[in-house]
């Protein structure tokens, strides 16, 4: 893309006493801020966001916090760029420190020339890039609440970077005149507390953030994303049970449903949240549930019982590092393999992984397509950085919206039957249903092996055919899976591939790659079961080896791909990280640079 | 007339107390006036569970113990539907507890009918929830679901009926399928459904059954005082059916889950989907909130 030409945000006049040098100008910014749950480190990021849309840059934002409700170390990360970005800076620009444990944790992400803010009424540090400022006695005194820092920082920051007042306090009004005049006030006086103390300090323009110009965008996550798509696919049906990081989908539908007609339950376990939608589904409801890996682990019951009910369900795993509790808020993708394998027994499956924001919103709405029309469980597999990170996203296009509800009848298609067979054989594997209260009409459904008619069968004959019935779908539907998407050098002999959201570190890594005269293309997997053979096999034919990027120990993705094309063996390599973060670019570029 | 699939014989012993519930099941709903078409049974596992292959309705046979969870989402979908979960007592008290309980907090309008006879009669006989200490050496205690029921302050209705009386049973099914159809909330009705090949008690329960109506003091509407007599029938070594909870008077307004999220009664299985008719209302939605 074309880049727009440079416009320095920096104004003179905010130039402190003795500053002379000339402000660096940057067009990638990270900042980090870390302090105790509670401490309003969001607060902090959420206004840098703003102001950095407000300047039309691209923004990632990704939280690290533990799984409690206040306390223990937390810390938000924002970076704005002037170029698409989905994926952290390896490195931070500014660290704001609320106390001292956040420099420790942070320290060692700091860019060499980046600097410390932190609030010196809490600690004190020595370190040569450290500035301190008493943000809580400053706030706290002036304006009776130590809360108050959190917005006092950013008016220090908006010094330090340059920002444009007027529009440093835009975003103060807009994020805080609805929530009383008085919080604006004050608020308002925490900015210039924290600007006035900087500016006195002379902190002027240290470096300056160019603007960007993205200005169609939109700020987002995957989770509200799947919600969207949920709402705009048709899905009527949400049955779910908290669990991080999945629990967002199932609190925007709480919102986003009830309009439609649509019914949102928080059931008492996941075992009841799969039942619950797997009954919706019968009735003829689109459904779907959320949850993550140890939710994921009870629901492998109801998914098996839709798989051969030939129920159309959608379940989107937002995977988290486990076995067990694991790691609740950390990012994985090590659920993989238990999707492929998914429940006792076999009964067909398709895992849909989006890449991006954007493409969850679409693959939310194939999944409810290809279960209706296949009759089949679809999972929609997300990882933690993708559901729960905002980020910048083109807006959602509805023109590009299809609804397929495959081979439901109409009663009056219905009626002009002359036998209805739930599980009638077919040449595709999927029979003409209608859902019940339909005039006429009787089915039975069940779980059990059954004939054509839904009746319980131990007959070997028809044991077969049904086996086939049920298995072919994932033949047979191949083409309506959806494909992947393909982006670098087409010549290039190195090849990488990933899905879910380590797309955004593997696109930056081909740019970093590039600039070193690496050529690469990467295989951004969309479909990942069944193994996307058909596309899979000719990227692999095209290179000489291929990285295969994942968040886990095993290489998931790389042995499933292994087992479906075994003559590709030699040539696929992996990628692999599991200590709970995303990928950085540069982690990528080094592996494959030094083999 | 489309063909539609068929009962098919019954797969029970023969003298099974769970005759009486598909008999009653079906004169019910026949004597409520419930199209056929419009009722859903949804089946347990276990002997009893197997129900909804024995009449010619819209079944669906649901996971060990997660009946209860697939009728209330038929139910929610699609709230025009008479639905009807019957499974055993191991299905419900046992694998399926957790979930009995919700569905009493839940309170939306689907009949469960529990065949209680004590044991694990498909897996040959071992103790339930409900046996007796004692039985093929059991030594917890046995679970009283009606006590229990009673004991959670929701409008439903509860009753205990016995396979041996199809009438009254008859009747309170007629009964507890017309709350469901007036939204009136949950009905819970505990069937004493001897398995004769493992746990023949219908003589015994001929003999030890008491009708709590015919109890001085019986009143449906009053909890405590069913409650009561219910725990000094137990103690005297007898079993209480009847009746044992239905409300003053139906509220559909505040009672029954479906009419709180769907009170122009359009579930989500019967709602327009389609893009076109509510393209302006997405469009709206997606930009206020992203």
């Amino acid at each position: 893309m074309t880049t727009p030409a440079a416009r320095t945000t920096a104004l003179p006049a905010e130039s402190g006493p003795g500053e002379a040098r000339r402000p660096k100008e940057l067009s990638d910014l990270a900042v980090l801020i870390g302090g105790q749950g509670g401490d309003g480190t969001l607060t902090v990021s959420d206004l840098l966001g703003r102001y950095f849309r407000l300047k039309g840059l691209y923004i990632y934002t990704s939280r690290n916090v533990l799984s409690r409700i206040r306390g223990g170390h937390a810390d938000a990360s924002i970076r704005a760029s002037r170029e698409p970005i989905a994926a952290m800076k390896s490195q931070v620009d500014l660290i704001v420190a609320f106390d001292s444990e956040a420099v420790d944790v942070s320290r060692a992400e700091l860019a060499p020339d980046g600097t410390i803010l932190y609030d010196s009424s809490v600690f004190h540090s020595d370190l040569p890039n450290a500035v301190g400022f008493p943000f809580a006695t400053l706030a706290g005194g002036q304006l009776g609440a130590p809360i108050y820092k959190n917005t006092a920082a950013y008016g220090a920051i908006s010094v330090m970077l340059g920002f444009d007042p007027a529009l440093t306090r835009q975003v103060i009004e807009g994020r805080f005149r609805r929530r009383s005049p008085e919080a604006l006030e004050k608020n308002l006086k925490a900015l210039e507390i924290g600007r006035q103390a900087a500016i006195d300090a002379g902190m002027g323009p240290r470096s300056v953030v160019l603007d960007g110009e993205a200005r169609d965008q939109v700020l987002t996550t995957g989770n509200q994303m799947v919600a969207l798509g949920f709402v705009v696919g048709g899905g009527r049906f949400f049955a779910g049970y908290p669990i991080t990081p999945a629990t967002e989908i199932m609190e925007y539908l709480m919102r986003y449903l009830p309009p439609f007609h649509g019914i949102v339950r928080q059931a008492e376990d996941e075992l009841a949240a799969i039942n619950m939608v797997i009954g919706a589904a019968y009735a003829g409801a689109r459904a779907m549930t959320s949850t993550s890996g140890p939710g994921l682990s009870l629901m492998t019951e109801g998914i098996g019982h839709a798989g051969t009910a030939e129920l159309p369900i959608v379940v989107a795993d937002c995977a988290r590092v486990g076995p067990s509790t694991g790691e609740p808020t950390r990012h994985e993708q090590s659920d993989l393999s238990h999707l492929a394998n998914l429940g006792h027994g076999e009964y067909p499956r398709f895992i849909l992984a989006p890449g991006t924001v954007e493409d969850c919103f679409y693959l939310t709405i194939d999944a409810l397509n290809l279960a209706d029309k296949w009759r089949v469980p679809v999972l929609l597999l997300l990882d933690q950085a993708l559901s729960q990170n905002t980020v910048t996203s083109a807006p959602v296009d509805l023109a590009r919206v299809r609804l397929d509800r495959g081979k439901l009848l109409t009663a009056e298609e219905f009626a002009k039957l002359e036998t209805y067979k739930y599980y009638q054989f077919t040449p595709d594997g999927i029979s003409p249903h209608v859902p019940p209260g339909t005039p006429g009409a009787f089915a039975q459904v069940t779980g059990n092996e059954h004939d054509e008619w839904g009746h319980v069968s131990v007959n070997p004959a028809n044991r077969v055919k049904m086996m086939h019935k049920r298995m072919d779908k994932m033949l047979q539907a191949r083409e309506d899976l959806p494909s992947p998407r393909l982006f670098g050098d087409d010549s290039a002999r190195i090849g990488l591939i990933g899905f879910g959201s380590t797309w955004g570190p593997i696109r930056e890594a081909q740019s970093l790659l590039e600039r070193r005269g690496v050529r690469s293309k990467f295989y951004q997997a969309r479909t990942l079961f069944p193994v996307p053979t058909e596309t899979l096999r000719p990227f692999l034919d095209s290179v000489d080896a291929a990285y295969v990027v994942e968040h886990n120990f095993t290489g998931q993705f790389g042995r499933l791909i292994r087992e479906a094309l075994p003559e590709q063996h030699g040539k696929l390599r992996s990628i692999l990280k599991y200590d709970g973060h995303s990928f950085r670019a540069p982690e990528i570029v080094g592996r494959v640079t030094e083999a | 007339m489309v063909q539609s699939v068929k009962p098919i014989p019954s797969t029970w012993c023969p003298g099974c107390g769970d005759f009486g519930v598909l008999a009653a099941v079906k004169k019910a709903a026949a004597e409520v006036g419930v199209p056929v078409h419009e009722q859903v049974l949804v089946g347990g596992i276990g002997c009893s569970g197997g129900i909804h292959n024995f009449i010619e309705i819209n079944g669906i046979h649901a996971l060990h113990g997660r009946l209860l969870a697939q009728a209330i989402g038929v139910k929610l979908a699609n709230p025009r539907l008479t639905v009807i979960a019957a499974g055993g007592d191991g299905d419900g008290y046992a694998i399926g507890m957790g979930h009995f309980m919700h569905a009493f907090k839940k309170n939306a309008s689907i009949l469960y009918i529990v065949m209680n006879n004590e044991t694990y009669g498909l897996t040959k006989g071992q103790a339930s929830p409900t046996s007796q200490i004692g039985f093929e050496g059991n030594i917890e205690h046995p679970f009283d679901a009606i006590l229990t029921a009673l004991s959670i302050p929701v409008p439903n209705f509860i009753a205990r009926t016995f396979s041996g009386d199809p009438k009254g049973m008859m009747q309170v099914l007629a009964e507890a399928i017309r709350f469901n159809r007036a939204n009136g909330g949950f009905a819970f009705v505990e069937d004493l459904s001897p398995c004769v090949t493992y746990n023949d008690t219908f003589k015994l329960w001929r003999e030890k059954i008491v009708d709590v109506a015919k109890l001085p003091g019986y009143d449906a509407t009053d909890r405590k005082t069913v409650f009561r007599l219910c725990l000094e029938t137990m103690e005297s070594g007898r079993i209480p059916v009847g009746v044992m909870h239905r409300p003053k008077s139906v509220d559909p307004e505040t009672a029954a889950l479906e009419l709180k999220l769907l009170p122009d009664r359009v579930g989500p299985a019967v709602t327009d989907i389609a893009l076109e008719p509510n393209r302006a209302a997405y469009e709206r939605l997606i930009q206020s909130v992203t």
